[in-house]
């Protein structure tokens, strides 16, 4: 936090537009506030209500928060928004689909159970090797959308890395239907995880339920940006990382093999969407080629709303953003329909009030 | 020797990658098929099982032969020995990959699994095909690896070979001797001279625009209706994008705006309030202005991404509220507005393909004209001062925020009557027709046409619009083909189909031969 502006400047001071802006918003945020007011006044939903939402909120924070990673790795070494990282994250999860797919088509009769399969005979194997395979394919994916559509552009105006990642995104989306077919299909899970089982909680007087598979997607995106946050705080890999997001010319003089480093930084960003991806259909259950998409764009958002190429702020940023996204709408008392608007407004508004995200950036002088 | 063979290792594995990636999207069945028709060789139907081997061998030798092109290509061996080596190498990787791929779908189809609920492409017929008919896989691999191998050597000769007589080159020179000695053609030469020589064109361009419409027929009619609404809606983009500079990801928002406007006030549904076209066409396209600088005011300081995101949201949130219960009642939800007001000339309605084809060709070239004056003026020029550079922009007393603004309420304001036009046309507009692929293909074809470039922005829209529409061949091939594209096209010639040039500045006159002074770099960054 460089600039130590005030807040609010003399309000003479302004141009027209701050002045303008400002008005605006706080418009909008006076809005917010009373609607809040309202729903709290009137005592809409009760406690059960809100853990549901907070848990539920939590949950996808995780997810996004860890291809919101990718995003911000990418966009502090390279500046662009890598439009694809998306249709990675798709790829990890079809990865991890046909994993299960297969484990379950593997008969293994035991004598008090003759439908035995591989799946529910080694529910715990079965999950790491869905994960291993879909964090290694995503990966392998991420490195290869660098090699051949990233690349040859180096040094190119903005713009067109960004048009090229748009056809990477359009292409691999498709390529996607054309091999899978176009429609959803169901997650298998072992049994001991399936969807819709889990702790039931006493909250006031009702139960909550809090199922396994979302405790298991929030434990485990936790331990990954841990394991995240070490790996470019501790190792050499990511002390190359980190000097190359800052300025690529010192960096090469000071021996850092920048084209290899870029290549590893979209190789991380790829497996945690991969990640993402295996537990976005462990959790949710179904999955089809278009199920990057969305996430995608909601994970860049919670990119810029931590602060883009911080990555504790995309860590804060996804998890806001999906708490934001499921508390918004029970909090201003409209309708669940409108919880991308309300995730969409909240970006907006920290943008304008604070334009270097939640936590500022960590952007290099070279580009801002 | 070394280098040939690396090459043609790394050629090979994507000749066998592309194959297989081919073969389970069913695409070697298709192009298959592709080859019957030109070969005439496919009998009755187009069943799979109605194709001949020798089709499929074509379209897996023809991977094989671009292979041995790109292998001699990508090391630039100069004795023929290396060149032999590097296509040898890439058709036998390619074909021992491919050749283990063969055994293994084989075995896996012997077994009598339907891949058909995993990989629906991949038919039982089709792995048969694959297989060459034949019942012995081996055979088969073997088969696939002959094959790619003597395609991929047959590539990289030719590719030799070619190179000798340099062909583009050629060509090159060729039409630039063609054109010179058109040009030097006597009445030729008087036409060019005489002064209404351009007036005579733009005359020649009407008519021939005149004409096209009533001859093509409707289903032309439409595709080149919705690539003339593109082109208004590219020309608008061009000016927030590629004049000023400003990075929106929502164009649509405004496009949706238009439209909804538009249907709202002519539609008997849900308003009752039945304006007629021409009363219409203004509002919305007012509307649009309004919204693109009641969005800017707020947002215009944002930095170049993080403005691409906010207007991103801006458009999903429009397209969201237009959706929901909430303003069901006002803009009638996800179903959308029907029966929505066509144009009516001299008390006639003027309303079918042919007619509102000349209402878009008229739209679109007084946009043109439109765009074409800004951008020439000392308007235009200020946009350009503040995408090249912002502070130095304001150094000279350019402000800003008010060309910012203006560009962005001009671009809103095409994007209205793009909208306007597209909801007349349909008689409906809803929701789907608002998504975010939209504001994708309006930025997709101004930075494919070149940025800033207005015949960049009708050959953009030509090619991203009208292209899909011909590739309806490929039909589900072609949004595959169409990312590919982009990305390729990014890569060989990111500057866009028809750049604009650099701005030159008029020598002086008193002093005869200086040279021209470019103006400072324009294709800088955004």
């Amino acid at each position: 936090m460089k600039d130590k502006k005030p807040f609010l400047k003399d309000l003479s001071s302004l141009s027209t537009g701050q002045l303008i802006r400002f008005v605006i918003s706080l418009l909008v945020v006076g809005w917010i506030g009373w609607r809040v007011y309202n729903v709290f006044a009137g005592a809409a939903f009760g406690a059960d209500t809100w853990t549901r939402l907070i848990v539920s909120g939590l949950i996808l924070g995780g997810m996004y928060a860890l291809i919101a990673i990718g995003y911000t790795l990418v966009y502090g070494i390279l500046f662009m928004i890598n439009f694809a990282h998306g249709e990675v994250m798709m790829i990890g999860a079809f990865s991890g689909y046909f994993v299960f797919e297969a484990f379950k088509a593997w008969p293994m009769p035991t004598p008090d159970n003759p439908n035995m399969n591989f799946l529910n005979a080694n529910p715990v194997l079965s999950i790491l090797v869905a994960f291993l395979v879909g964090m290694f394919l995503s990966a392998l994916s991420g490195y290869f959308l660098e090699r051949i559509a990233y690349r040859p552009l180096r040094g190119a105006p903005r713009l067109v890395p960004l048009i090229s990642a748009i056809g990477a995104s359009i292409f691999l989306q498709n390529a996607a239907q054309l091999l899978f077919g176009p429609q959803r299909r169901d997650y298998q899970n072992p049994d001991f995880l399936w969807r819709g089982t889990g702790w039931m909680v006493p909250i006031g007087e009702t139960q909550v339920m809090i199922t396994y598979t979302g405790v298991f997607s929030f434990v485990l995106s936790v331990l990954l940006m841990i394991g995240l946050y070490l790996l470019v705080q501790r190792t050499r890999l990511g002390r190359s990382m980190r000097a190359v997001a800052q300025d690529k010319a010192t960096a090469a003089l000071m021996g850092v093999d920048v084209d290899a480093t870029i290549s590893q930084t979209f190789i991380i960003s790829g497996v945690l969407a991969g990640a993402a991806g295996v537990m976005w259909g462990i959790h949710n259950g179904l999955i089809n080629h278009y199920i990057g998409f969305i996430p995608g764009i909601k994970a860049f958002t919670a990119a810029v709303l931590g602060g883009i190429g911080n990555i504790p702020g995309a860590m804060l940023g996804g998890m806001v953003l999906g708490i934001v996204e499921a508390l918004g709408p029970a909090l201003l008392g409209i309708d669940f329909q409108l919880k991308d608007v309300v995730a969409f407004l909240i970006l907006i508004l920290v943008l304008i009030f604070r334009p270097s995200g939640l936590l500022g950036e960590a952007l290099s002088e070279e580009k801002v | 020797m070394k280098n040939a063979i690396r090459s043609g290792i790394r050629i090979g594995a994507t000749i066998a990658i592309l194959t297989i990636f081919l073969m389970l999207t069913g695409f070697l069945v298709t192009s298959s098929v592709m080859i019957g028709k030109v070969l005439g060789n496919i009998q009755g139907t187009k069943d799979i099982l109605n194709i001949p081997v020798l089709n499929l061998a074509l379209s897996v030798g023809l991977l094989g032969f671009f292979g041995g092109v790109f292998a001699a290509r990508s090391h630039n061996a100069d004795n023929l020995k290396d060149t032999v080596i590097a296509g040898l190498s890439a058709g036998l990787i390619g074909g021992v990959v491919v050749a283990a791929f063969t055994i293994f779908m084989g075995n896996l189809n012997n077994t009598g699994v339907d891949l058909r609920g995993y990989l629906p492409q991949v038919s039982p017929e089709a792995i048969k095909l694959f297989l060459m008919r034949q019942d012995n896989i081996t055979t088969a691999a073997v088969n696939h690896i002959l094959l790619l191998t003597g395609s991929a050597l047959l590539g990289s000769l030719a590719e030799k070979g070619l190179s000798r007589v340099s062909l583009s080159s050629t060509i090159k020179s060729r039409t630039a001797q063609f054109s010179e000695s058109i040009t030097a053609l006597p009445f030729v030469k008087q036409f060019l001279a005489f002064k209404y020589a351009s007036l005579v064109g733009y005359a020649l361009v009407v008519i021939v625009l005149f004409i096209l419409p009533s001859v093509w027929g409707p289903y032309w009619n439409f595709i080149m209706g919705t690539v003339g609404i593109y082109i208004l809606l590219g020309l608008g983009l061009n000016i927030i994008v590629g004049l000023s500079g400003q990075l929106v990801l929502g164009y649509v928002a405004f496009f949706a705006i238009g439209a909804y406007t538009f249907g709202l006030i002519t539609a008997p549904e849900p308003h009752q309030i039945m304006l007629t076209f021409w009363q219409a066409l203004p509002i919305a396209v007012l509307v649009s202005a309004f919204t693109g600088i009641l969005l800017g005011l707020p947002i215009l300081n944002l930095r170049g991404d993080y403005l691409a995101i906010v207007t991103l949201g801006f458009g999903e949130i429009i397209r969201i509220l237009l959706k929901s219960d909430m303003l069901g009642s006002f803009t009638n939800g996800p179903r959308g507005i029907r029966n929505i007001a066509q144009p009516i000339i001299f008390g006639k309605p003027f309303s079918n393909d042919v007619q509102f084809m000349y209402l878009i060709i008229a739209a679109v070239l007084l946009g043109i004209f439109i765009a074409y004056r800004l951008q020439n003026s000392r308007t235009g020029r200020a946009w350009l001062a503040v995408r090249n550079d912002e502070t130095v922009a304001q150094a000279t007393g350019i402000n800003n925020f008010y060309y910012k603004i203006l560009a962005l309420a001009l671009g809103a304001a095409f994007a209205g009557l793009g909208g306007a036009l597209f909801a007349s046309r349909s008689q409906f507009t809803g929701p789907e027709d608002h998504i975010l692929m939209v504001s994708i293909n309006v930025l997709c074809l101004v930075i494919v046409g070149g940025m800033g470039s207005l015949p960049g922005v009708v050959v953009g829209a030509m090619v991203l619009k009208g292209l899909p529409e011909i590739l309806r061949d490929l039909e589900i091939y072609r949004m595959l083909v169409f990312g590919a594209l982009l990305v390729v096209m990014m890569i060989i010639r990111q500057e866009g189909i028809w750049p604009t040039g650099r701005p030159k500045l008029e020598p002086p006159k008193d002093v005869p031969d200086t040279p021209t002074i470019d103006a400072a770099v324009t294709e800088g960054e955004v």
